[in-house]
């Protein structure tokens, strides 16, 4: 492992100026959360931002109180704080109250140990787990100019919206937030910015080496998800290829505002077998105003993978979407 | 206090004053004594062994003050780490240390150029060959302790030594090598293929010890004429993957010389292996190496014996006049170790309509990597009575990581592909596999008798328990639904042979405690606690009244070293003898008075004389498969295994749990993937190779069939491997239970379920 400098910062504001300082004296930065995953980076030699080196200074956002917060607003919504753990999310009764596969998403992230320490932003701003990249291939995740899974060995990587890059995006809570209309909160030299979940996700085609519209001297700060309308319940669905510690082969956060047996609005967004947090509106629409039976959930599994590409190694994910989506929509409208 | 209690006095440890202890101590009679082959006789208890005992060392371990090898300090000591080869298969042009020299605290670099001649104990030698030390000075395929060329990546190319760890690894970042790449082959068949990449001279077959390239296998009986009586054949091509051992602790040496003395601190399965090994590739005499190991954290076989490890330490500390402590990486260790050799088999079998098998043919190829760590062979066939065989086993160099002894080296992977296809077999004569079994399975003959065989006991009483009749589906993949039922069954049979081994015991008249000296390590099953309970109970003593020294060549005697499963059978029927010999030195001379002590010790070489000694095993496992998600689950599995008599539940029951877990894990799970196009390993380490976790784990039913067939300690045989070897066929054959698609290649991934069900 590289020798680095670890600065504790007092607050955001700290954070952001001891990043700037670090910059200009021509050191490498990152932001560090929980640091479950960053400190793994640095050990391999990864770079946690694609072309640039190891990090010479890491600037710690542990000893900032205020966003570990996990606050309901006045309007009924959320704020997460994105130094929140994602124990401290999963065991919150305002998320699993309201926004259940949120709660939901944050328990099945990793082991209790790294849910423990982890964060809201690490989860979210988490580089790709392709083992190409993490065994140090320079691909475009790297700063390198190539996928490596697309002509390899790709039985993890996209079925849908991939290219030039192939990665699934690795967070569990990214679907769930998208679900849910989230919108994210960013620090940075220039000051703060809010940005809607979908839009804080960045597919290849438009940089295929950052999944998020994070530039180097930003950290996420926290996440406002909206009051949900009345009768709104929800889910998440994580299939692994074992019971922990992995991440999502296939994924489902599905939303639905129920009235009585009749499904007015639906979010479906996958997670798992795209870049980016994948919706599928073909699929939502054929819920919106229908009550939901075994026939329509099976419908509405099948044309959430209508538009599937998969590689010459990862077909399986097809079919196996297609039952995450089928069952997890009719567990969830089943539900008393 | 004197030492009145020896030779069966009153127990005074509450351990040892069961409701089940009686008052004389059972001994086995110096002679085998005849037991009866098809029937199971009952056990009389004993004092001390039987009764479920913690580890004697328990405490320690788990409140973190056990030392283990990482965690050992000298003053002044240096840290060291590899620099390894990040290509498959290359020539090093050169090595340029003068970056990494320069480095404030680096203190030596050492590499293929600055010490080419050092073998590596093992060299590559085929066949069990690797014990005779005349095979490893006569191979051709020498393996040294760096290599050039370098043949898999994470094989070593130089090590630093330097005054900490960070300098190490910086130094070890800072060396330029400029490699000259060569190609390079992945897969077996390629390896044989012609015009294929030739890793060595004399091509891509494992040299036996005659460096010739022979299979493994043979003929027996004939093959011809048994496929010729069959009224029907069946064939399959089956592969299984690479499987790390995947021990907690990674490898890690201290080395200190004290003039020409090397002392080294390892975690090995056997520290007089380990000390033979390292002291005739380092040009010394065994009294020259003292090894110890005190704790370790597991070794399933690949630490087993010495490892290059060893040898860069002790070379670095030497080329500092400084102790050195060398580590690596959890992926280091991953690549640079060794695990079960991964396989691709063809397989026929001839059998009649009433379900007796005629003939069975094998055709397979072992990836061992570039180096025979070990044999590469294949069990599984040999448990089925049929005479005529044709097996050919080619142990084959490829690029990819070095392949060794994991935990029943030649059995799961060799069981899995014949016990699938007489699976299939059976369902096509309309036989229930546990009736098929039956019929085929191997039995004592007069020509090749057992100690014992309890076979039969074992399958009927896991039927028994697991309630096979109603659970197996007459009609595999019959359930209705996306949730499918269905059993499976496997049995096995594994070698429990006796051997020498030696033990020491001090009988101190001044405190009336006695000393074992053992040469065992514990790698887990817990052998120091199992040797104590062993010596009490010959010497009708309490636990608590023997000390154990353990994990020392040069305080403690000679031990065969845990693996092959040879610890309790051997070194602990050498504490019988040692105690025996105690014994009758207190009949002679009579108890030690204050200041006295009295020394025992005993080298017992026993045989069987012709007999075979084996243990037996019958695993039932029920899965539920989700065909719609390609999920597998484990609902239930009954392990009934006969490994003679069971010395301590305890450890034994967590012995077959663990073992059968990892068969489970090796049936679902773990493999080593590989990008074909260049050659790079993708999936080393446990996130990426998939290792089951505590969620993964089913409850898994364990019980023991006692025998005391007159050998080993109180008729004691093989526990430690014995419950790897048929559980990924169980859980395969439940999978064609439930699916009805036969699974022929492992890991059986949801991916692969998803794709059969297509």
């Amino acid at each position: 492992m590289k020798a680095f400098k670890n600065w504790n910062a007092r607050s955001i504001a700290m954070a952001v100026d001891l990043a700037r300082q670090a910059r200009a004296d021509g050191q490498s930065v990152s932001f560090a959360g929980g640091g479950t995953d960053l400190l793994q980076l640095v050990k391999d030699h990864i770079p946690n931002r694609p072309g640039q080196g190891e990090p010479d200074v890491l600037v710690s956002l542990k000893g900032i109180d205020g966003p570990s917060r996990i606050e309901m607003t006045t309007g009924g919504g959320v704020t997460i704080g994105a130094l929140a753990t994602l124990t401290a999310v999963s065991e919150s009764l305002v998320v699993r109250d309201r926004f259940n596969a949120i709660a939901e998403a944050a328990a099945v992230v990793a082991t209790p140990q790294i849910r423990n320490v982890g964060t809201v932003g690490g989860n979210l701003a988490q580089r790709p787990w392709c083992w190409y990249f993490r065994n140090g291939f320079p691909c475009y995740k790297a700063g390198g100019d190539r996928c490596f899974s697309a002509g390899g060995e790709n039985q993890l990587h996209a079925i849908f919206g991939g290219g030039p890059s192939y990665i699934v995006h690795p967070s569990d809570l990214a679907p769930a937030l998208v679900a849910f209309g989230a919108t994210f909160r960013i620090a940075g030299s220039g000051g703060e910015r809010t940005v809607s979940a979908p839009d804080f996700f960045v597919p290849p085609r438009t940089d295929a080496q950052h999944e998020n519209v994070l530039a180097d001297d930003e950290v996420l700060v926290g996440v406002d998800v909206p009051a949900p309308a009345a009768g709104t319940r929800s889910t998440y669905h994580k299939i692994m290829d074992r019971e922990a510690w992995t991440h999502a082969l296939s994924s489902a956060a599905v939303v639905m505002q129920m009235d009585g047996d009749v499904c007015r609005r639906a979010s479906i967004v996958l997670g798992g077998v795209a870049p980016i947090p994948w919706r599928v509106p073909e699929a939502e629409a054929l819920l919106a105003g229908q009550r939901v039976t075994p026939e329509l959930a099976r419908r509405v599994g099948e044309v959430a993978v209508t538009g599937a590409r998969p590689l010459a190694k990862n077909a399986y994910k097809v079919p196996l979407t297609r039952g995450v989506v089928e069952r997890t929509v009719l567990a969830l409208a089943s539900r008393a | 206090m004197s030492a009145s209690w020896v030779g069966g006095g009153v127990p005074t440890s509450p351990l040892s004053t069961s409701s089940l202890g009686v008052g004389t101590p059972t001994s086995p009679s110096a002679a085998p004594r005849q037991t009866p082959s098809q029937s199971v006789p009952q056990l009389a208890p004993m004092r001390t062994v039987g009764h479920g005992v913690p580890r004697i060392d328990a405490v320690e371990r788990v409140t973190g003050q056990a030392g283990y090898t990482r965690d050992l300090r000298r003053e002044g000591m240096l840290f060291a780490r590899l620099l390894t080869s990040p290509h498959p298969h290359a020539r090093i042009v050169s090595i340029d240390t003068s970056r990494a020299v320069a480095l404030p605290g680096v203190r030596a670099i050492v590499s293929h150029f600055t010490h080419p001649d050092i073998v590596y104990s093992s060299g590559s030698i085929a066949g069990g060959a690797q014990y005779n030390d005349t095979a490893k000075d006569n191979t051709l395929h020498k393996r040294y302790m760096f290599g050039n060329p370098v043949r898999y990546v994470g094989e070593p190319v130089a090590a630093v030594a330097a005054v900490d760890r960070h300098a190490a690894e910086e130094a070890a970042r800072l060396i330029t090598v400029e490699y000259e790449e060569l190609p390079f082959v992945l897969d077996v068949e390629e390896a044989l293929a012609p015009g294929a990449p030739q890793i060595w001279p004399e091509g891509n077959i494992g040299l036996n010890g005659q460096n010739q390239p022979r299979p493994l296998g043979g003929r027996q009986g004939d093959p011809e004429a048994g496929f010729a009586a069959a009224h029907r054949i069946l064939e399959g091509r089956y592969t299984t993957s690479f499987a790390q051992d995947a021990q907690l602790e990674p490898r890690s040496v201290l080395a200190e010389w004290e003039g020409d003395k090397l002392i080294l601190h390892t975690p090995t399965q056997g520290i007089s292996n380990c000390r033979h090994d390292n002291a005739r590739d380092l040009g010394l005499e065994d009294h020259q190496v003292q090894v110890i190991c005190h704790y370790m954290g597991g070794g399933f076989g690949d630490k087993n014996g010495s490892y290059y490890h060893d040898l860069i330490a002790a070379t670095l500390a030497r080329e500092t006049s400084t102790p050195v402590k060398l580590e690596v990486t959890r992926k280091e260790d991953w690549l640079g170790t060794h695990g079960r050799w991964h396989t691709t088999q063809d397989l026929r079998v001839g059998f009649t309509n009433d379900g007796v098998v005629t003939a069975i043919q094998q055709r397979a190829y072992s990836g061992m990597g570039p180096f025979l760590r070990r044999s590469g062979g294949l069990s599984g066939i040999d448990a089925y009575a049929c005479p005529n065989v044709d097996r050919q086993i080619y142990p084959v160099h490829t690029n990819r990581t070095v392949s060794g002894n994991m935990r029943a080296p030649s059995e799961p992977q060799g069981f899995f592909p014949i016990q699938s296809l007489m699976d299939d077999v059976a369902y096509a004569v309309g036989m229930d596999p546990v009736d098929f079994a039956l019929r085929n399975m191997r039995r004592p003959t007069e020509q090749v008798r057992f100690t014992n065989y309890s076979l039969e006991e074992c399958i009927a009483r896991g039927a028994e328990l697991f309630d096979w009749r109603n659970r197996w589906r007459p009609t595999p993949g019959a359930d209705a639904g996306p949730i499918k039922r269905g059993a499976g069954f496997a049995f096995m049979m594994f070698r429990s042979g006796v051997g020498p081994s030696s033990a020491i015991l001090r009988l101190d008249g001044t405190t009336g405690r006695c000393t074992l000296f053992v040469g065992v390590t514990d790698i887990g099953p817990g052998a120091k606690t199992t040797m104590a309970l062993i010596a009490a109970e010959e010497l009708g003593a309490s636990l608590d009244q023997v000390d154990v020294v353990w994990g020392d060549t040069d305080r403690c005697p000679y031990s065969v070293g845990e693996s092959g499963s040879r610890t309790t059978i051997m070194t602990g029927y050498a504490v019988v003898e040692a105690a025996r010999d105690l014994k009758r030195q207190i009949a002679e001379r009579g108890t030690p008075g204050t200041s006295e002590v009295l020394i025992a010790s005993a080298t017992p070489n026993p045989s069987t004389q012709g007999r075979q000694r084996l243990c037996f095993g019958a695993h039932f496992c029920e899965v539920e498969v989700d065909v719609q998600l390609g999920h597998v689950r484990v609902t239930k599995f009954v392990a009934v295994h006969e490994s003679g008599r069971i010395l301590n539940p305890l450890p034994a029951r967590d012995q077959i749990r663990g073992a059968v877990l990892q068969g489970i894990s090796m049936a679902l799970k773990e493999d080593l993937l590989y990008d074909a196009r260049n050659g790079q390993p993708l999936t080393a380490g446990y996130y990426g190779a998939r290792h089951l976790t505590h969620l993964d784990a089913p409850q898994i039913e364990v019980e023991f069939i006692e025998t005391d067939d007159g050998f080993g300690p109180f008729g004691a045989k093989t526990v430690g491997e014995a419950g790897i070897i048929h559980s990924p066929t169980a859980v395969g054959n439940a999978i064609y239970n439930a699916i009805g698609r036969r699974m022929k290649d492992l890991p059986i991934t949801r991916a692969r379920i998803l794709e059969a069900l297509a």
